[in-house]
């Protein structure tokens, strides 16, 4: 019944507009059989479409769609349906039917035009309501049990539908936490019992990354981003795809990674001249060089982000203690790829950053290359070392580039109150970046 | 673990409720059926028109003089046989047959529409009728034949009006809330074109102000005949359409995610609704609430399965018209009055009621 091919579904270049938006940009995608699929995006980006393109409520404007090797505009509304079942975000029945009765539903795809269902069909519900732990409830009304005894129910039917793919939308949107890990949990399990193809569209990414095998994120109608979660999930493609600034840890015991989200990403770097509001502040110090600017500049009412940081650094303790977001590397060590992923991710929402007068070693040096792709874009202020002190342990390194941001637009200011002054006055905004 | 066959006999009987109801809501029709000719304009002894019912019945055989004892009038016992057959027993006919066409109609619009509001005339029916009728009127087509013009006529009005819809229901704009704008947009429309044609012939509109009212009389077995014949037929394919609306209850994207074709489907329903109140009106005019109330009856007897719903609408339609045919010879003795105002008379106040008592009543659109 359901073709030869190894893939569930096969998208060839499926673009979909709705008049001047573009929901679909040619995405391409193969999905395995058997496989558990998240599809993550911002609000708009193309998912809801992409499954809506998969069940036939709309038809690409370009590409091909297969399914289990037919195309999907060779099947009709009941082949398909034997092939594919849809869990909807949320479902508004009108009549309190019986969940049991409810779940028949899902066999008008293999019954004849006048065929009653069957014991059989009947014995299939119950297993179906078994296996989503709603046997006992069989004969209540689908008004009269709650949103996740419901949503389970609307899962029962489309295990009863017998299809070998499954599609979801938002299924724990209108969940509760406990319901939400129930829900998927049953969904993964049943999806691997039965050797099911299950495609999710999830906004919780940490639930995505609990369960799926495998995300896709679409972002404006184009895939951006694809693979097992431990790879698809970083600080950069939160900070690039939804424009939050978030954490990325590792659950110690599955080794599954989880974001913890904190802001969002400033929208745009001020113009120059502009007023700068108070919007995130970097701090870059270290050995408690920052520490006076990070509580100067927290006192004045800016926020302020610091890193990188190195762990028991007194820098860090200030930080944390006045809930500054900041990237931590492991003491001694030089700052690695992913804390410097992160602290460009820092860089890139502040709205002006503060160079504090620290000591510059090879571990701390990188601090110093990042501010340079920030010059011109945001202002940088550079706090004037005191004279006769040793800062640079690299070699010639760090001052050859502090040099170098001073040629390109840092600007010198003396002290916690020059840094606030400059700050504080539109005439500190950097100087135009110069022309090329 | 438990067996699995304990499960499905406790709640079988869930999936099949209550289809006994459909079965006793027949008895009563067929008793109302066979009572109704002892009403009727002119006064017969009931013991005469049982015995002139047999005698019918039974090709002659029974009651060899089933006037024997009674008052019989000038044409003889010929005459009062024809008033219980064929004028009396032919109305109640038609009644039955005209209440089943608007109560199922009446289920399978609310059904597609997933309105508990929706009746048979939603889609502009009655105004194409009514238009089909003043052409006839107005312009004076073969007059001496309008036995068979008016119903023509109106039955072409009323299925033009329909096909209208079903084109916009075939188009890829076809959304529920798009028919019930254009259904609500034709009414108007051609009941401007009406009172347009009205105003040029005023004797007309006293012709269609009495098919607009509604009536029974008037009318011999042979339309019945094709009256019948047209609704038995899309009467019974619309109850084959159970499931499918019990799945549209859902949402169409749902539905058709089940693999209801919703379009086809939607358009199939519409056809056979529009067809089966064609028929019907064209031999009664307007009959209100029939098909509004008809369906909601159903429901609070027998649940919300449309399996049930559309052989009940029609049903508890039939038994409706019949009742009020009666109710009306029973209060007014000697008058027949056109039915149409009797349903409306009993219909709207149970309108009002469906309007602020709808949650007790039927859980459709209370979510």
């Amino acid at each position: 019944m359901t073709g030869r091919s190894e893939l569930a579904l096969q998208l060839r270049a499926v673009t979909v507009r709705f008049g001047e938006r573009t929901a679909l940009h040619e995405v391409d995608l193969d999905i395995p059989r058997g496989q558990f699929l998240a599809l993550a995006g911002p609000n708009g980006s193309g998912k809801t479409t992409l499954l809506r393109a998969v069940l036939g409520f709309l038809t690409p404007d370009a590409g091909s769609l297969e399914l289990f090797g037919d195309d999907v505009r060779s099947l009709n509304v009941g082949e398909r349906a034997r092939r594919v079942a849809w869990v909807p975000q949320e479902e508004s029945p009108r009549d309190n039917v019986p969940l049991l009765d409810y779940v028949l539903y899902g066999r008008y795809a293999h019954l004849g035009r006048l065929q009653g269902e069957s014991a059989r069909d009947r014995e299939a519900a119950i297993v179906a309501l078994r296996q989503v732990g709603l046997e006992e409830r069989a004969r209540d009304g689908i008004l009269s049990v709650s949103g996740g005894e419901r949503q389970r129910a609307i899962l029962a039917r489309a295990l009863v539908q017998d299809a070998p793919m499954i599609l979801l939308d938002e299924p724990t949107s209108h969940l509760d936490i406990a319901h939400q890990i129930d829900f998927l949990t049953r969904v993964r399990e049943l999806s691997r019992e039965r050797a099911v193809t299950v495609v999710a569209a999830l906004h919780d990414l940490n639930l995505a990354a609990r369960y799926a095998d495998r995300i896709v994120v679409l972002s404006r109608g184009r895939r951006v981003a694809d693979g097992p979660p431990t790879t698809v999930l970083s600080e950069e493609l939160l900070a690039r795809v939804w424009g939050v600034v978030a954490d990325l840890r590792r659950d110690p015991r599955t080794g599954t990674p989880y974001l913890l989200p904190h802001h969002l990403v400033a929208p745009a770097a001020p113009v120059p001249g502009a007023f700068l509001g108070k919007g995130p502040v970097h701090v870059v110090g270290g050995g408690g060089s920052g520490e006076p600017y990070l509580r100067a500049l927290s006192e004045a009412g800016y926020r302020v982000t610091a890193g990188a940081l190195h762990l028991l650094d007194s820098d860090l303790e200030a930080a944390e203690s006045l809930g500054a977001i900041t990237a931590v590397e492991v003491p001694f060590a030089p700052i690695g790829e992913e804390v410097r992923s992160r602290l460009r991710t820092l860089l890139d929402s502040a709205t002006a950053i503060v160079v504090a007068p620290f000591p510059v070693g090879p571990s701390n040096l990188p601090n110093l290359e990042e501010i340079r792709r920030m010059l011109g874009r945001v202002p940088v202020l550079l706090v004037r070392r005191a004279p006769g002190v040793e800062w640079d342990f690299t070699g010639g390194q760090a001052r050859a580039l502090e040099e170098e941001l001073r040629r390109g637009g840092a600007r010198e200011v003396s002290g916690v109150d020059g840094a606030l002054a400059a700050l504080a006055a539109p005439a500190a905004a950097p100087p135009a970046p110069l022309a090329q | 673990m438990r067996a699995p066959t304990d499960v499905p006999r406790r709640v079988a009987e869930s999936a099949a409720r209550h289809p006994w109801t459909l079965g006793l809501l027949l008895v009563i029709l067929a008793v109302g059926v066979f009572f109704s000719p002892l009403l009727g304009t002119v006064s017969i002894a009931p013991a005469t028109v049982l015995r002139i019912l047999f005698h019918q019945v039974s090709g002659g055989a029974l009651f060899a003089d089933p006037c024997a004892g009674a008052s019989v009038p000038a044409s003889g016992c010929a005459g009062l046989i024809e008033i219980v057959w064929d004028a009396r027993l032919s109305e109640i006919m038609l009644a039955v047959v005209v209440g089943a066409a608007l109560g199922i109609s009446g289920g399978t619009l609310q059904g597609v529409f997933r309105n508990p509001l929706a009746d048979p005339f939603l889609l502009g029916i009655s105004s194409g009728g009514t238009l089909g009728t003043a052409v006839v009127v107005v312009f004076r087509i073969g007059v001496g034949e309008q036995n068979l013009l008016l119903p023509l006529f109106a039955f072409v009005g009323a299925i033009g009006t329909g096909a209208v819809i079903l084109v916009a229901a075939r188009s890829r704009f076809g959304s529920v809330e798009t028919l019930l704008l254009t259904g609500v947009a034709l009414s108007s429309f051609l009941s401007a074109v009406l009172s347009l044609l009205l105003l040029y012939s005023p004797a007309g509109s006293l012709q269609v102000d009495f098919w607009l009212l509604g009536n029974l009389g008037a009318l011999d077995w042979t339309q019945d005949g094709i009256a019948f014949g047209v609704v038995l037929v899309a009467g019974t394919l619309l109850a084959t359409y159970g499931r499918e609306l019990n799945l549209l209850q859902l949402g169409p994207d749902v539905a058709q995610s089940l693999g209801v074709d919703t379009r086809k489907v939607r358009v199939r329903l519409l056809l056979l609704a529009s067809v089966a109140t064609a028929a019907a009106v064209a031999f009664t005019g307007i009959i209100g609430f029939v098909g509004l109330v008809s369906p909601h009856v159903v429901r609070r007897i027998a649940g919300n399965d449309y399996r049930l719903v559309l052989p009940g609408a029609a049903v508890v339609g039939a038994g409706f018209l019949l009742a009020a045919r009666d109710l009306s010879l029973a209060a007014f003795p000697g008058t027949l009055l056109p039915i149409g105002i009797f349903t409306s008379f009993a219909g709207a106040p149970f309108f009002a009621y469906l309007l602020f008592r709808r949650r007790g009543l039927s859980t459709m659109g209370t979510t």
